[in-house]
Order: C-alpha cells, then structure tokens, then sequence
C-alpha cells in the first residue's frame, strides 16, 4: 500500500498540481491590501480572505483529485498493470486514498504556513480589537483539511460505481453543496412552525437524506478563527469521531464496490 | 504557407478588433449608472445555501459592495458635483442586512448600516434593530451599545434606553466616559454637545479616507451649529427674548463670522429656537 501511497504523491507532483496550487497562492500577496480596504476589520477580513482561499483551492483539489484518479487509471489501463502486482484491490484503492489525503495535509501545511505569515502581516498594520487567537486558527486549519480528506472519500466511492468522469465530479461538488445545508432542512421539518407545511412522508425523507449524506458543516470554524471564538471542544471531538466513521464508510463501500467491479 | 494565412488573418483581425474595443468598453463598465453597480443581490435564503463554506466571505463581500458604492457618492459630492440620484439607501440597507445574517460578526456592517441608516435614511428604529441583532452575537464589543445609545437619545429621545444602552458600553469598555454619558443622556440637554462628541469619536476612528470626510463635513456642520447656539444664549440673556433670526444674531456682532453651513444650506432658527439648517446635513440632491 505504501507504494500506491508513493506512486500517488509522485503522480500528483509529475501532473504539476503543486505548481498550479503555488500560482494560485500569489493571491495571498494581495490580501493584505485587500483587507485594508475593511472599515473595522482589517484583520478579520484578511483571515477570512485566507481561510476562504484555502478552503477553495482544497476543494478543488478533492473534487478533481479524488474524482480522477481511480478514473484516469482505468482510461489509461493503468489498473491493469498496477491490479496484477501482488496487491489487493482494497489495498490499491485505499492506497489512492492516502496518498490524495496526503497531498491535501501537504498543501493545507504550506498555505496554512503562508496564510499566518499574511494575518500576522495584516494584525500588525492595525492591530485588531480582539486578539489573534493562532491556535484557533490551526485548529480552523485541521478541520478545513479533515473536511476536504472526507471528500476525497466521497469522490473515490462515487468513482468506483461510474466508469465517466462526470458522475464523480458532480456528484461530489453536489454532495459538499448540500452537505452544508443538511443540517437547516433537518432543523426546519423537525421543527413545529413546519408541522403544517411539511407532509409526514417528506419528514421522512429529508429525515433519511440527512443521516445518508455527510454533515460537512461542522467542520467550519471559521467564525471561531476570525473573532477568536472559543470553540466547543467536546463538540470538536465529536466531529473527529463523526470524521473518521464516516470516512471508514465511505473507503469500506468503495472498496466492496471495488472489489466487485469488472475491469474491461 | 498557405495553410498558415487563415490563422494569422484571424489573429490579426481579431488583435485590431480588441485593440479598438478594449477602451470603449472598459469605459462603458466603469461609467455604468450607479443602480447597475449596486447590482441585485439575491434573497439571504438563496445565498445561505449558494455560499456553502464561504459565508463570511459573501457577507464581507457585500459590505465591500455597500462601501465602494457609497464611497464613490461621497466622492462626487465632494468634487461638487450635484448627485443626479439620491443614494439607493435602501438597497444598502437591504445588503448590509443581507451581509449580517451570513456573517452575523461583521463588525464593519453594523458600523456602515448604523452610519447612514441614522444620518441619511432617518430609520433610527431600523438601526438599533440591527445593533440590538449585533449586540447578541459580538458580546464583547462595546462599539454596539454606544452606537445605539446615541441613536436613542439623540434621534429617537428616548433617554432612559439610551442610559441603559451607555451602561452596557460601560460596562463592557471600563471607560469611564461611557458612565458619564449614560448619566448625561438622561435628560435632554447639549445636544449639539454630544453629537460633536461622538461624531469625533468616530471621525478620529475612521482609516477608510471617503467616511473620514464625511463625518469632517458632519462635524464642520455641528461645529457651526455650536456657534450660533452659543449667541444665540447670549442674546436671550442680553435681550430676555428668542432672536427673531441668524442674521439678526450676525448684525448685532454677536455670531462672527456668519456660519456657512458645508453642506450648502442656510443655517435658521426654528420658532422654538432650535437651530436648523435647510440642508438637513445632507449633500443636495436633485431628484429626476
């Protein structure tokens, strides 16, 4: 496995990823000007603008990375030559797996370092009102990443059931719109003001799409970042657990899906 | 090199084309009417969701809107040009509510939205609905509570509020100012006094160049304000009666020199004896 690990970290970096993510990263230089454009919250506008940022260029890194990379090895025959290695198919998918979760620890490492070079910058140019708490930041950081790693896994079960490029693509970009807003359909058809409006079969439905589809929102602690928030610490650990179940869904579908596919 | 002539025509000819346009056009975008800029925003329940993992940023994004906007107003009153359009405030009012309930922190769009909603759109119970929305979410920040303790007591004269409101920003600020004022608001007196008292405070404040000038000529104005007050109360108390006008108070030499008002309005007295001013502190505009 840790040779899929390997080969997957070495095909990520030969297809230039880093170097498009670097280009994208110049815009860190900017913030600080941007930010000062804010009224109140210098600082605040410029963690938001970092924060922001990260959090986009790894979601584009999960929804492209995770969605192709079990897809391109297949158009290319690759499978072939790699599934006749003494390797399960298990271990080779779940080696993709890790190896893509990598990068994203690798990439949010060298952004997150750049990002508290630039919040560091623009706190001192006009110092906020509240502190800079940088531990909150990290933490804000961790979970970006973590959320990001569960939809690598999103993206490589959806891929192990579509021979296309799209279905994973869509479906993953899908997948994170509404995993932000499970959470508020829920609360409204549990709530009494819906009684009326929402038929009890609807209830059930939204009640079934909720618990089906990640909860992505819990991940964000962004406010918690940008205000210095205390965060819910037992809450947080929660979500780690919340992180990893799920995750062990998701690789242990893809895998059995795995497993059962024919390979043309 | 036959092959290669349809490619280079088309390169060239389109490189011209570009060449003539790109002026004309950057032109046309940046002299866009003002409605246009504002831009339509859809409804918060539609952003909520479109914003995913974003919503801070949309909610700052659209105080940015708010600011450009206004600050490109405030920059043609101040070139002295008369505004063709009276500035949309509701459209501003209506993103900045649209900005906190994305990102209910955002500092900067309760301190823009109380600015003008209270000054320019006289929705002083809009405003401190919006700092008392605030004040629920940024606990620490006594900047809510004495924004709204001012519109309590100065526009909507509701002084017991307004002590309360002070008694927060005190509480959470341990300046002993915000004490004196709780106690000061409790009756109405000096007014004029406590607006050029906040309106330093938040001019001395102020990094964004556009609202700084804005509050200076507020200021300018209040300062005036003062002066006529001041002889005015030295007439009532030489003469036992109300001065019939400013200019009477300039004529006896008591108001030197004559005020001039920086928004281009005519200072006068009310029957009451209160000093107004035909500008109502606002830049002329001329409705189409």
């Amino acid at each position: 496995m840790t040779t899929i690990i390997k080969i997957t970290l070495k095909g990520v970096f030969r297809d230039r990823v880093f170097q498009g993510i670097i280009a994208l990263a110049v815009l860190f230089l900017f913030i600080p000007s941007i930010a000062s454009l804010s009224m109140r919250q210098v600082t605040e506008l410029s963690i938001t603008l970092s924060l922001s940022l990260i959090s986009f260029i790894l979601l584009l890194l999960s929804v492209f990375l995770g969605a192709t990379s079990i897809w391109r090895d297949m158009e290319r025959r690759y499978s072939f030559s790699v599934l006749s290695l003494p390797l399960s198919r298990s271990s080779y998918l779940l080696g993709r797996f890790f190896g893509l979760a990598l990068f994203l620890v690798l990439t949010s490492a060298v952004l997150g370092a750049v990002s508290l070079l630039v919040i560091k910058v623009a706190s001192g140019m006009y110092p906020p009102a509240r502190p800079v708490v940088w531990s909150y930041l990290l933490l804000t950081l961790l979970f970006i990443t973590l959320k990001y790693i569960l939809l690598v896994a999103v993206a490589m079960l959806l891929s192990t059931v579509s021979t296309s490029f799209f279905l994973p693509v869509f479906g993953t970009i899908c997948t994170f719109l509404a995993s932000g807003i499970t959470q508020q359909v829920y609360e409204f058809v549990h709530s009494p003001a819906s009684a009326q409006a929402v038929s009890p079969f609807l209830k059930a439905v939204a009640s079934v799409v909720y618990y089906l589809l990640p909860n992505l929102a819990g991940f964000d602690l962004k406010v918690n970042a940008i205000y210095s928030i205390a965060p819910n610490l037992q809450g947080l650990a929660m979500t780690v657990g919340y992180f990893i179940a799920y995750t062990a869904i998701l690789l242990g579908g893809a895998a059995l899906l795995f497993n059962r596919r024919e390979m043309k | 090199m036959n092959s290669l002539r349809i490619p280079v025509a088309l390169l060239v000819s389109g490189l011209l084309c570009y060449g003539l346009l790109i002026v004309p056009f950057s032109s046309y975008m940046s002299n866009k009417p003002i409605e246009e800029k504002l831009g339509y925003v859809p409804s918060v329940k539609l952003l909520k969701p479109l914003s995913a993992d974003q919503k801070e940023l949309v909610g700052a994004s659209l105080v940015m809107k708010v600011l450009m906007y206004f600050g490109g107003i405030i920059g043609k009153a101040q070139e002295g040009k008369v505004i063709s359009e009276p500035p949309d405030l509701q459209g501003m009012s209506r993103l900045l509510h649209g900005a906190v309930q994305l990102d209910p922190y955002n500092m900067d769009a309760y301190y823009f939205a109380q600015g003008f909603l209270t000054w320019d759109a006289k929705q002083f119970k809009v405003a401190n609905a919006l700092l008392d929305y605030g004040m629920q979410y940024r606990t620490w920040d006594w900047y809510l509570p004495f924004f709204a303790g001012f519109n309590s007591a100065y526009f909507l004269k509701d002084y017991p509020k307004a002590a309360a409101y002070y008694k927060r920003a005190a509480d959470l600020s341990g300046q002993d100012l915000h004490k004196s004022l709780a106690g000061r608001y409790m009756q109405e007196s000096g007014q004029t006094d406590l607006a050029i008292a906040y309106l330093t405070a938040m001019e001395k404040g102020e990094k964004n160049q556009a609202l700084k000038k804005n509050y200076q000529i507020r200021l300018a104005a209040f300062h005036e304000v003062k002066r006529i007050e001041t002889a005015r109360d030295r007439f009532v108390a030489e003469h036992g009666g109300l001065p019939v006008s400013v200019e009477q108070l300039v004529q006896l030499g008591l108001l030197a020199p004559a005020p001039i008002d920086p928004y281009g309005g005519r200072f006068y007295l009310e029957t009451s004896g209160k000093v107004a001013t035909t500008s109502k502190f606002a830049f002329a505009t001329k409705n189409k």
